[in-house]
């Protein structure tokens, strides 16, 4: 069982000192990254230091962090930004609002210190426009830092100059991917754009660009202040440090939990470590990262938290939200709704997605209104392989996994609705009159 | 199944190789494309290296060259050799030492996949499978929307371009249009055939004419045969000019029209008011001559005739073969159902029994006549119910009329007794093995014989061409089938000059199918009398009736029941020859061809999602019945001018969002909604008439399928306030049709659509007081008067007049 007291690093727990001054802040520590990288280490240094803690990206891809601001300050090109994903697009997270608001100094001081790192002058933190409380306070905190100097021009009397704009959008769940924020700073539509080429070469205004979660930029003054070995002192052996998860109880319009728990943490610890101690059979599945996430049986309960080992079992990192499902569930009617959901925040720019959700959708709404026949399984599986294969951003990519997880863990349920036309747990209700058909007309 | 799950798009790793700079300074490398070195420039996209090097097969529908790339399509999906995902080759960039795979069956059943959930999507069809059933090839979506709209008698004259007797045939075709026709795929067919029966029964004694007769040629031709396909080749030719004399062996027009249909499906005094339509084209007649007894082809060209069109049909009935065919009351079909036209005495009567032998359309008229004639009929059928090539109807009203209909029963002997027929013995059949063509023949089933009592059998087997009526010396040879040898396509026999259709060229085949003939015929002798090359002709007339490549979906539409045809109740059809379909009054008739779907596009031909979905093999929809929220039912936008959006054919590819914001630059198409609402439409979804367009019609010009189309022009007359006008010829710059242009004097061009081209110049502006009055323009396009006070006719004159 892992320390979980001392893996609190960005999170600010009830109770703790308000870090919300800049005073305040200072008399922890703060700020005394950013001195130490601007003024006795060159930009290299920062990036190999955030390489040597393998810091990944929290925002659930978890691409090595280090090796992308390196690919940025290699280009070649006069002009560089930062985007500080603060959106959350999944809004039952609750990670980025809760850092901005209790811990902002921390956020700049990592765009700031990011900054430094790929040489860009202009920074924005791209958050979700209802999180009011965490736009005052990030406003504030910046307006503290600028009157400190930390944040602007000439940074701490150095040639280092960086703005930082808190940008308050609502663009739904796509606001959440890098190439939709670069297009609404652009002022366009919010939807994706084909990757390669990479943000990172190719981004904001055509120029490179570093796109990072509030989270592992938060993590950045950390690893510069306290060093490589106490960062990589937690975590496992591929991903160190923490990850910060909002927890979701079955009850149903329950508050979440945040916690900060370290990688590697079995997802059992981590549930008992958020108060929820449920009996396995009152369980019957613990979705791991929000609305695009996958489906787990109780038996799994013991997966240890981390990208490889989750990618495995077929979850994901994703927003970083563990969700309970009670033992009652039919996951058929699960998977249903989550592809309902997706297909109705689906950009609607490339087709698999747009319209290949809306069909996977309808083909498990026949299944559940006891229409479904066993040739339909074919046809989900066949579009659960080509909506991946076919889609332009991860969103398309992931939008898949309700499904697959459960007819992979829950086969039963499946063959239940279709052979025995009656629901496992007798709590899905029709919601078609008939399914597709296959309509062979002229040659 | 493999779970996999994040976002594996990974960086494109690919070995360094020395970059070569061409003589302009350009930086340029080599890759493997399909496993051919090509070379590109840097910042190039796969794609348009691949266009340069000559592969020009990866489908696309979203990318045009002067258009930044989005990839929205998923259509040009490639291989990369170390990228586990297909990328689209319209935005990724080339780089050094790439190897790409366009061609593979993962990538084909991508683009197919995605093919079919556009499809699935997609609220329109290509073209309507009725005209292209249609052995004339009617515009059947334009004549049903006249109908609707109450255009009667323009919707006959629609169908009289290709169909001369539109009246005749709705009472008497068999309407193949109707079993191709969508709307049975949503619930039951349209009544085409009987819509433009009820047309041009509406303006029979006045009749409309296709078209304009064309002035005297001074050429003759001669017409042998006044049965469909005569007549229509005798009223096309007649149209263009041509003199035309019909002969005919029967004291009356028609042909099987007359003596073979009868009174109670066509009525005859009906018939001949549309016949007369092709008399009043100037066309004469000739009755009671029969070629081969009273006159040969050869003295028809010695009176002056330039070309003869051989219209005899088939007038003999097949034999049994068997025995007692001379005995009394084995009748002969033809002249039994000619016969009770003409009014003679028939050999059936009232309390009589007959047997009438086959399932074709002439056995059920036998039948169904006989009944009425107050006999009790048999009809026998060797093969199964669903051989039977009478149509459904025909069979349901047999049946309800009385007749004994006993399919796979075959007439094994005709029982006689003194020379009179006592009746027939009979066997059940049941299918055969198949045989090398893998048709089913009936076989005698043993044991199952038995015997009908009668005083008639009437077999109606099939009909053939009479050959005796034609000499050998005549230069028209026979098939093997005993019809008379043609060129397929210009219909032209072994002797030049000499042409043939309808039955006699075919066999006996249905009335719509002769007609079909006889208009072809007329092209094809009109092109002959021009002097044209034959052969140039016979492929011409090929390609155009070649089966076009259809394309459908069905989406969702809302169910409208057919208005039904009132129909003649069965216990008033006894003992008398009144017409059974009573017709249609004019509002049903509305009612019954606004269910029409109108499933022709204008685009279809030059659509590129029709032609990937064919290069695909795409016939069907995965996704037909749904409920209606899995479809879209977008309504058209035809405010513009110019320009007409139909949001159900879109595809979202984007280019004319990118075309507009882009390269014209007035923006006015976005995307609008989200997930799978998502359609292009203008901001805030207003009608493209109040957005900034300037009606240069780029977004038509990229529009990969028919969402985007310029409309046709119904202003007569344009407004243009000559007092505001500053010569600065932006109008002459936006015109997409060169209307339009600039003379080198900087006169102004001032163009009425219905009168001569008018010019103005500078001089003309200042001496003109009247011109200064200013006035406001009108506010609405819609609204705009036809003329406006600034706008007057000028005299027309020459720019230096």
């Amino acid at each position: 069982m892992p320390d979980f007291d001392a893996s609190y690093r960005v999170l600010r727990r009830r109770g703790e000192p308000d870090l919300r001054s800049l005073d305040s802040y200072r008399r922890t520590g703060g700020y005394s990254a950013l001195e130490k990288a601007i003024r006795e280490q060159t930009p290299e240094q920062v990036i190999q230091q955030v390489i040597d803690a393998k810091l990944r990206g929290r925002g659930g891809a978890g691409r090595p962090t280090g090796e992308k601001m390196r690919i940025v300050s290699r280009q070649d090109d006069d002009f560089r930004y930062v985007i500080c994903n603060a959106y959350d697009a999944d809004p039952r997270s609750w990670a980025a609002r809760s850092m901005m608001q209790r811990n902002p100094h921390l956020v700049i001081e990592g765009v700031v210190l990011a900054a430094y790192a790929v040489g860009a002058r202009e920074a924005y933190i791209f958050t979700r426009s209802f999180f009011k409380e965490g736009i005052d306070a990030i406003q504030q905190a910046l307006a503290d830092a600028l009157e400190a100097n930390l944040v602007g021009r000439d940074i701490l009397g150095t040639d280092f100059s960086c703005t930082i704009n808190v940008l308050g959008v609502d663009q739904g769940f796509m606001g959440g991917e890098e190439t939709v924020q670069i297009a609404v700073i652009k002022g366009r539509r919010g939807m994706p754009e084909q990757r390669p080429p990479y943000p990172a070469q190719y981004g904001l205004w055509d120029k490179p660009t570093l796109v990072d979660c509030i989270e592992t930029l938060a993590n950045v003054p950390l690893i510069i202040r306290d060093g490589v070995p106490a960062f990589t002192g937690v975590g496992t052996a591929t991903t160190s440090g923490t990850k910060v998860l909002t927890v979701y109880d079955y009850v149903p319009d329950s508050e979440p939990k945040l916690v900060e728990v370290p990688f590697g943490a079995t997802l059992r610890e981590i549930l008992r470590h958020a108060g929820y101690s449920r009996p396995d059979s009152d369980l019957q599945a613990i979705i791991v990262g929000g609305a695009e996430g996958g489906a787990l049986p109780p038996s799994l309960l013991d997966t240890p938290f981390d990208y490889d080992s989750l990618e495995e079992a077929g979850a994901i990192v994703g927003s970083g939200i563990l969700e309970l499902l009670p033992a009652n569930t039919c996951m058929v009617g699960w998977a249903r709704e989550r592809s309902g959901y997706l297909s109705k925040e689906s950009c609607g720019k490339c087709v698999p997605c747009r319209i290949g959700m809306k069909r996977v959708t309808g083909i498990l709404e026949g299944i559940i209104s006891d229409l479904g026949v066993k040739s339909d399984l074919d046809m989900l599986d066949e579009f659960a392989d080509y909506i991946p294969a076919g889609s332009l951003c991860a969103f398309g990519v992931l939008a898949p996994n309700a499904y697959k997880t459960a007819r992979r863990y829950w086969p039963e349920h499946f063959r239940m609705h279709i052979e025995e036309l009656q629901c496992p747990t007798g709590t899905c209700l029709p919601v078609r009159a008939h399914r597709f058909i296959t309509k062979h007309v002229l040659p | 199944m493999a779970v996999s799950i994040r976002d594996n798009l990974s960086p494109i790793q690919t070995s360094p190789q020395p970059v070569v700079r061409n003589d302009v300074g350009h930086s340029s490398f080599t890759l493997t494309i399909d496993g051919k070195t090509v070379q590109a420039y840097e910042n190039q996209t796969l794609l348009s290296v691949a266009v340069d090097n000559g592969i020009t097969d990866i489908p696309n529908m979203c990318n045009d060259e002067k258009l930044e790339p989005t990839a929205t399509c998923r259509m040009c999906l490639v291989h990369i050799e170390g990228v586990k995902q297909p990328l689209p080759s319209c935005t990724t960039p080339a780089l050094p030492g790439m190897v790409v795979t366009t061609k593979s069956d993962e990538l084909f059943h991508i683009r197919r996949t995605n093919l079919e959930m556009l499809l699935s999507d997609h609220n329109a069809y290509c073209q309507p499978p009725c005209q292209a059933d249609c052995p004339t090839h009617i515009d059947i979506p334009g004549y049903l929307e006249l109908i609707a709209k109450g255009s009667m008698k323009e919707a006959a004259r629609l169908v009289k371009e290709v169909l001369p007797f539109p009246y005749i045939l709705g009472l008497t075709c068999p309407a193949p249009c109707q079993k191709a026709c969508r709307r049975g795929l949503v619930e039951e067919e349209i009544a085409i055939c009987r819509m433009h029966g009820h047309a041009a029964e509406t303006c029979l004694l006045d009749p409309p004419h296709p078209f304009v007769k064309d002035p005297p040629t001074g050429k003759k031709v001669a017409i042998i045969g006044a049965g469909p396909a005569g007549l229509t080749c005798a009223y096309y030719l007649a149209l263009k000019g041509h003199y035309c004399k019909v002969f005919d062996q029967q004291p009356q027009p028609g042909g099987q029209l007359r003596y073979g249909i009868p009174e109670y499906r066509l009525q005859k005094d009906m018939m001949d008011r549309e016949i007369d339509h092709v008399w009043s084209l100037g066309v004469d007649a000739q009755y009671n001559v029969r070629l081969g007894r009273d006159f040969t082809i050869d003295d028809l060209f010695a009176q002056g005739f330039d070309a003869i069109y051989l219209g005899i049909g088939a007038w003999t009935s097949n034999k049994l073969n068997m025995e007692g065919e001379d005995a009394e009351g084995f009748v002969n079909a033809i002249s039994y159902l000619s016969e009770k036209v003409e009014g003679k005495p028939v050999p059936v009567k009232e309390g009589d029994e007959v047997v009438v032998y086959g399932g074709g359309f002439t056995a059920y008229d036998c039948t169904r006549t006989s009944l009425r004639l107050g006999a009790k009929v048999h009809t026998l059928y060797y093969r199964t119910r669903s051989d039977i090539t009478a149509t459904f109807e025909e069979v349901e009203d047999g049946i309800n009329e009385g007749t004994d209909l006993q399919v796979q029963t075959m007439i094994q002997k005709i029982l006689v007794e003194d020379g009179k027929v006592k009746g027939v013995q009979c066997v059940k059949t049941k299918p055969g093995e198949p045989d090398a063509r893998g048709r089913r023949r009936p076989v005698p089933v043993q044991g199952s014989e038995f015997v009908i009592n009668c005083n008639a059998v009437i077999p109606a087997v099939g009909q053939a061409v009479q050959q005796d009526v034609l000499e050998d010396k005549s230069g028209v040879k026979f098939t093997k089938h005993g019809t008379i040898q043609t060129n397929p396509h210009n219909f032209m026999t072994d002797r030049v000059g000499v042409f043939a259709g309808g039955d006699a060229q075919m066999g006996a085949k249905t009335i719509i199918e002769c007609v079909g003939q006889g208009k072809l015929g007329a092209r094809s002798i009109h092109a002959y009398l021009s002097g044209e090359d034959m052969k140039e002709v016979a492929r011409r007339l090929e390609l155009e009736e070649r089966h076009p490549d259809l394309f459908d979906i069905v989406p969702y539409k809302p169910v409208e029941p057919k208005v039904k045809m009132p129909m003649l109740p069965y216990e008033d059809r006894k003992r008398n020859f009144r017409i059974i379909e009573m017709g249609y009054m004019q509002e049903q008739a509305e009612r019954e061809a606004a269910r029409c779907l109108q499933c022709a596009c204008p685009a279809a031909g030059q659509c590129d999602l029709q032609k990937y979905s064919i290069e695909h093999g795409l016939a069907d929809n995965r996704f037909h019945d749904g409920e209606p929220t899995d479809y879209h039912d977008y309504d058209m936008d035809l405010s513009h001018s110019f320009i007409l959006r139909d949001p159900n054919k879109c595809i979202n590819c984007t280019q004319c969002v990118r075309v507009c914001h882009d390269v014209i630059g007035p923006d006015c198409y976005g995307m609008f909604g989200k997930g799978f609402d998502t359609i292009v439409s203008t901001p805030f979804n207003v009608s493209l008439h109040d957005t900034d367009c300037v009606s240069c019609g780029a977004c038509v010009q990229v529009c990969p399928t028919g969402s985007l189309m310029m409309a046709e022009r119904y202003l007569k007359r344009y407004a243009f306030a000559l007092d505001r006008c500053i010569f600065c010829g932006d109008c002459v710059e936006v015109c997409p049709h060169g209307a339009l242009g600039e003379t080198p004097n900087f006169e102004l061009s001032f163009f009425n659509r219905f009168g001569p081209d008018v010019t103005l110049d500078k001089g003309d502006l200042a001496t003109a007081p009247d011109y200064l009055v200013r006035q406001r323009l009108p506010r609405s396009k819609k609204n705009l008067p036809v003329m406006s006070p600034l706008v007057r006719p000028l005299p027309p004159r020459g720019i230096r007049e």
